[in-house]
């Protein structure tokens, strides 16, 4: 399929991908994943929407290295140092309660040694700014904090390993609607202007037109019956883009194709 | 509001608490009041009260007590450590976890009666052969609950740590450890009384000192009142073992109340 906007770095390239829980089958129609190819480049947003068990989360697993694919290529960019430049950011935060915020998000430090730890303290502090958190938070555990700040959180412990590419898993979806729509404007501007990548999986079509450069369509088996291109403008945010006339018309094309998708 | 209502509540319960004791001891003092014949039997608030001065005063109680915490706790922290220690590390080999389950099971469904008279000719009639019984009682236990534990992990922390490329040792230092630390601490929980059991079982079958020996000896001459004296501090000892277990978790797991 077509690859990202043209003058940014490709992060990463799937070709002829192909996944089965059971691996002894050799049935085409048991596959999770049947032969997926895209590429994402640098500051592009792919979203990912379908019905549950299409095969979104294990394409998510396999690009992440949890699963093993059956065959075809999953290449990531190259990366300074051995770690995989790669984040995953689930539904639920991955905070570990037992430390604090801020334990959470110096993990990194402890996991790579390479990583400077004054250098990670001034990272969090600036990640700190663009996710509108105060130093406070540090101090605390996660159970003290609201689901909003959690996530915020846990996208900073993702980006402590400086990944080229986010993946996430409905990560906006158990949070309330006022601090989902400011969550994916911080987001939004975190991929465009630090250079990041990343692939969001998601059942609010809204969000995946508000927040993507391209949206996909699956239906089950891992097939992209349909890759819609949003253009909504150069300066768009996910905020401003809900107001734009092309928005709901893609809204309604993607919803057509989705209910053409899930009567099959 | 609910804090409030939940302090009111506890001051609330400290006014019942004593209660049922009382009236336990009313009904105990009236049954047995002027009747040589049931105080025989069932002793008396008195001559619990009596017997209780004698020992305190001989030195008896006081050795005899720190005989048997010395080696109920030597037992409980080698079974628990030595457990915990087992039981996490089973995390690491899905195999050894598989061939090694039986014969924890084996081991746990032995009743600790019937090994006491093997380990008492093995250890001697000393120390050493209660703190090891008490070591069998707490060990398996904490071999159950800290390999539960480390199977309990939430699995999204251990994607964090694979996606984040993290080694198998790292994932256990950083993630399986402390996430397990509350089934350690449930088993020491319960192992506080098991290793008291332990200790005491070793004792009541062939010791010279300890509340064990103490309670057979005076049960020997139907010395009631002494024998109650003897249960009602292993009850004291537990409470106030359990009681520095429970700080020990508000400590060790202050995160989950924060």
């Amino acid at each position: 399929m077509v690859a990202g906007s043209t003058d940014a770095k490709p992060v990463l390239s799937v070709s002829g991908l192909k996944f089965a829980y059971d691996q002894s089958s050799k049935q085409e129609s048991n596959y999770a994943i049947s032969d997926l190819s895209f590429a994402v480049s640098q500051r592009e947003i792919i979203c990912i929407l379908g019905a549950s068990g299409c095969g979104k989360s294990t394409l998510l697993n396999l690009i992440s290295g949890l699963l093993k694919p059956l065959s075809g290529k999953i290449e990531l960019a190259a990366h300074n140092g051995n770690r995989r430049p790669i984040g995953y950011i689930f539904q639920q935060d991955a905070l570990l309660p037992w430390r604090t915020v801020e334990g959470n998000l110096m993990l990194a430090t402890e996991i790579f040694k390479d990583i400077n730890k004054s250098e990670a303290a001034e990272r969090i502090n600036q990640y700190l700014s663009t996710f509108h958190l105060n130093q406070q938070i540090l101090k605390q555990y996660q159970s003290q904090r609201s689901g909003g700040m959690r996530q915020r959180a846990s996208i900073i412990q993702s980006l402590m390993f400086n990944p080229d590419l986010l993946l996430l898993d409905e990560p906006f979806s158990a949070l309330d609607f006022y601090t989902k729509l400011r969550l994916e404007g911080e987001f939004y501007q975190l991929i465009k202007e630090r250079n990041k990548a990343a692939i969001l999986v998601t059942h609010d079509i809204e969000e995946a037109v508000a927040m993507g450069d391209r949206v996909f369509v699956m239906k089950t088996g891992g097939i992209v019956t349909r890759e819609f291109a949003i253009d909504l403008g150069p300066d768009r945010s996910p905020e401003s883009a809900r107001g734009t006339p092309a928005f709901g018309e893609l809204y309604r094309a993607i919803w057509a194709e989705l209910q053409a998708v899930m009567a099959l | 509001m609910n804090s409030v209502q939940q302090k009111s509540a506890t001051r609330f319960d400290l006014l019942l608490y004593p209660i049922p004791a009382i009236l336990f001891l009313l009904v105990w003092y009236a049954y047995t009041l002027n009747n040589p014949q049931r105080q025989f039997i069932f002793s008396s608030p008195e001559q619990v009260i009596s017997a209780f001065v004698r020992v305190v005063q001989s030195g008896e109680l006081f050795h005899n007590a720190c005989v048997t915490v010395f080696e109920a706790i030597i037992g409980f922290g080698l079974g628990t450590t030595g457990g915990a220690v087992i039981g996490l590390s089973l995390w690491y080999s899905r195999v050894v976890a598989r061939v090694a389950q039986p014969y924890i099971t084996a081991l746990a469904t032995v009743p600790i009666f019937a090994l006491a008279p093997i380990i008492i000719v093995w250890f001697g009639i000393g120390i050493l052969s209660k703190v090891a019984l008490a070591f069998i009682s707490t060990v398996t236990v904490a071999i159950v609950q800290s390999y539960q534990g480390s199977l309990s992990v939430e699995p999204r922390y251990l994607k964090l740590m694979q996606v984040a490329g993290a080694s198998r040792w790292q994932t256990f230092k950083l993630v399986v450890v402390p996430s397990s630390l509350i089934w350690v601490i449930n088993a020491m929980k319960l192992n506080i009384g098991l290793a008291l059991l332990g200790a005491f079982i070793g004792e009541f079958i062939s010791a010279e000192e300890g509340l064990g020996y103490m309670i057979v000896k005076a049960s020997g001459v139907y010395d009631m009142a002494t024998v109650i004296v003897g249960v009602l501090t292993l009850i004291v000892i537990a409470l106030v073992l359990t009681a520095l277990v429970t700080r020990l978790e508000r400590h060790l797991l202050r995160w989950r109340v924060a």
